[in-house]
């Protein structure tokens, strides 16, 4: 387990840590999501004794490790660009983290250990290679066998996939995650990626301006955030503040008014008249083609609205809807644009489900 | 247009190149092989050469010792002054040696603050002017090796459970290895043909204090210029092998630090 209690770090006049709590359990693996420059790797650095906090507590299975040299710790760190020892070869990378612990060599070497963790990253045969013509997959898997090899306490990896192309990306990914589960490894992982994160992630903590904004599971995060900057940096595009109109706690349903259209949620508890946001996300919502100028209130929610506009988002078509004057989202596919002939002007029917919205007090 | 000046260009580079090659040449037929024999035999010349590797190996050793840790804090550490010590090193380099002679003269004579260390005109003495304006070369060239390697690299040794210490053993000096090396030769070939300096602190004497270029110097002002020729053709070679080595280190460093690691396996 780690923890860290209100941890500061300053770089000159730069503020990158502002009092940041973490606690990362035994065995899992504990996303640090956040945009760049947000401190995920000083957070790292910090815990990895790389960089040394200005206020502030780092604990390390219970014992506090503040004063304990880096080569002390334990933990092992995998680096964005690898960091591999380019004067060695993969068999003396691996080992590197072998012999420098012990004082004495082994009689015989660290073959068995060399091997194992080669083993565990898919490199087996790899030894003799000069790790400089690898290709980035396989000099991350490197790192990888490197820092496991040693037999850390925990491994914290920095953005480890960011410099992979896409399919070399999503592989490792899926092994990364296998390896963790397998070795049970505490690990603390750095990315940007909200998809890396929500694949990887046992939990999930969103860093903004050096302080932890939520954490969270994965589902909680990305479906139920309870904070506005999480839900717009997960990518929930519909954003509403309203307030609350009706609440019929018997039917489990809310309504709230946002002034310009009404939405039906499932039941929240709060008073008529307090402030909320709601949040829909664009994918779940449906179109249809209607000339209806009303909005219909139901169970399900019908909003009718025009058509700003139509723009490619990934695989999908984003269609930007006017609806009383706020604007709201929804992504559909293209066969659906073409099928309902979807253009800019067309007056249309966002339909979506009471559970769908997702309320943040 | 285009042709005249390509002509005015070869011309003037051609001159230059003819100016070097006319004056090397002339050295080298200055004198001829048996004269040559000859000299190198003579005790004086074996001792003064024999004194110039000596001092000169010892210096490199010194600078290696001393020189090493200066580049490595200058490279990697953040400290108040750095800039002041940084600039310390350069000053070797641009001052004239006969002056780096004089200031060593008065530092370690009779008011000096080192005049209980007796070196005027001994062989310390001469170990001591080189290594004052040799070293720089060599703290030059390691502290920009040091700096040219990805600190990541240096802080994934000590996650791994490598002490700063085994970190530059295992890490640091072999990656800068290539840098260190040059320096080795240029300091090595600065303290060789050093001079102002030597002639400053240690004198002239000879069997004592008789250096190659020192001896150079002496045989011609007496009008012995076949022993000033045999030592100055001895020097040339060294000063060739150098030159040589240096190019190789060159390549090596400017190929990609991947073969050198699969060449080492």
């Amino acid at each position: 387990m780690i923890q860290l209690d209100g941890i500061c770090k300053s770089f000159g006049e730069n503020e990158v840590l502002r009092s940041l709590d973490l606690s990362a359990k035994k065995g899992e693996m504990f996303v640090l999501l956040g945009s760049s420059g947000c401190g995920k790797t000083t957070t790292l650095s910090v815990i990895a004794g790389l960089t040394k906090e200005d206020k502030g507590d780092i604990y390390l299975e219970g014992s506090r490790i503040n004063d304990t040299p880096p080569h002390k710790r334990g933990i092992g760190f995998v680096f964005q660009n690898y960091a591999l020892f380019p004067h060695l070869n993969v068999y003396e990378n691996v080992e590197f983290g072998l012999k420098a612990g012990n004082k004495r060599s082994k009689r015989g070497g660290n073959k068995t250990e060399v091997k194992r963790a080669l083993e565990l990253v898919g490199l087996d045969g790899f030894e003799k290679r000069n790790p400089m013509k690898l290709s980035g997959g396989e000099q991350q898997r490197v790192a990888l066998a490197r820092a496991i090899a040693t037999e850390p306490e925990c491994i914290l990896m920095d953005e480890l996939l960011s410099n992979l192309d896409a399919v070399a990306r999503e592989r490792l990914r899926h092994e990364i995650a296998q390896l963790q589960r397998d070795i049970g490894l505490t690990s603390i992982y750095v990315t940007h990626d909200l998809v890396e994160a929500m694949a990887l992630g046992d939990r999930i903590a969103v860093l903004n301006n050096g302080k932890i904004e939520e954490v969270g599971t994965p589902e909680k995060i990305f479906y139920k955030p309870e904070k506005e900057f999480v839900a717009r940096f997960i990518g929930m595009k519909n954003i509403f503040e309203g307030r609350s109109a009706a609440l019929d706690e018997d039917n489990g349903v809310l309504q709230i008014s946002t002034g310009n259209f009404d939405l039906t949620t499932v039941f929240v508890p709060s008073s008529v008249g307090t402030r909320v946001k709601a949040c829909v996300r664009p994918e779940e919502i449906i179109l249809a083609k209607s000339d209806r100028n009303t909005s219909v209130r139901s169970a399900r929610n019908e909003i009718a609205g025009r058509i700003v506009s139509i723009s490619q988002n990934g695989p999908l078509m984003r269609v930007l809807v006017d609806v009383g004057g706020d604007e709201m989202s929804a992504d559909i596919t293209r066969l659906a644009v073409r099928d309902l002939g979807l253009k800019g002007g067309d007056r249309v029917l966002l339909t979506f489900k009471a559970t769908s919205v997702h309320v943040i007090l | 247009m285009s042709s005249s000046f390509r002509i005015l260009l070869s011309l003037l580079a051609g001159i230059f190149f003819g100016f070097i090659a006319i004056i090397i040449t002339c050295l080298l037929t200055a004198t001829s092989f048996a004269e040559f024999a000859g000299e190198i035999r003579s005790p004086e010349i074996i001792s003064a050469i024999l004194l110039s590797l000596k001092t000169s190996i010892a210096v490199v050793l010194l600078a290696l010792l001393f020189g090493i840790p200066a580049a490595y804090i200058l490279a990697t550490k953040r400290f108040k002054g750095k800039n002041i010590l940084d600039t310390l090193v350069d000053i070797p380099i641009v001052l004239p040696p006969l002056v780096c002679g004089l200031a060593i003269l008065i530092a370690f004579g009779g008011e000096g603050i080192f005049s209980r260390f007796d070196v005027l005109f001994t062989v310390k003495g001469i170990i001591i002017a080189q290594l004052f304006v040799a070293s720089p070369f060599l703290i030059r060239s390691a502290k920009t090796a040091f700096e040219s390697i990805d600190r990541d690299v240096m802080d994934a040794a000590r996650t791994l459970g490598a002490s700063e210490f085994y970190t530059f053993r295992k890490v640091t000096v072999p990656l800068a290895r290539s840098g260190i090396a040059s320096g080795v030769v240029m300091t090595w070939a600065r303290a060789l043909g050093e001079f102002g300096a030597t002639a400053m602190v240690a004198g002239c004497i000879p069997y004592r204090t008789e250096t190659m270029t020192v001896g150079i110097y002496m045989h011609a002002m007496s009008g012995d210029i076949s022993a000033s020729v045999a030592l100055s053709l001895i020097l040339m070679s060294f000063a060739f092998t150098t030159l040589i080595v240096f190019k190789y280190l060159g390549t090596i460093r400017d190929g990609n630090l991947g073969t050198r690691g699969a060449a080492a396996q």
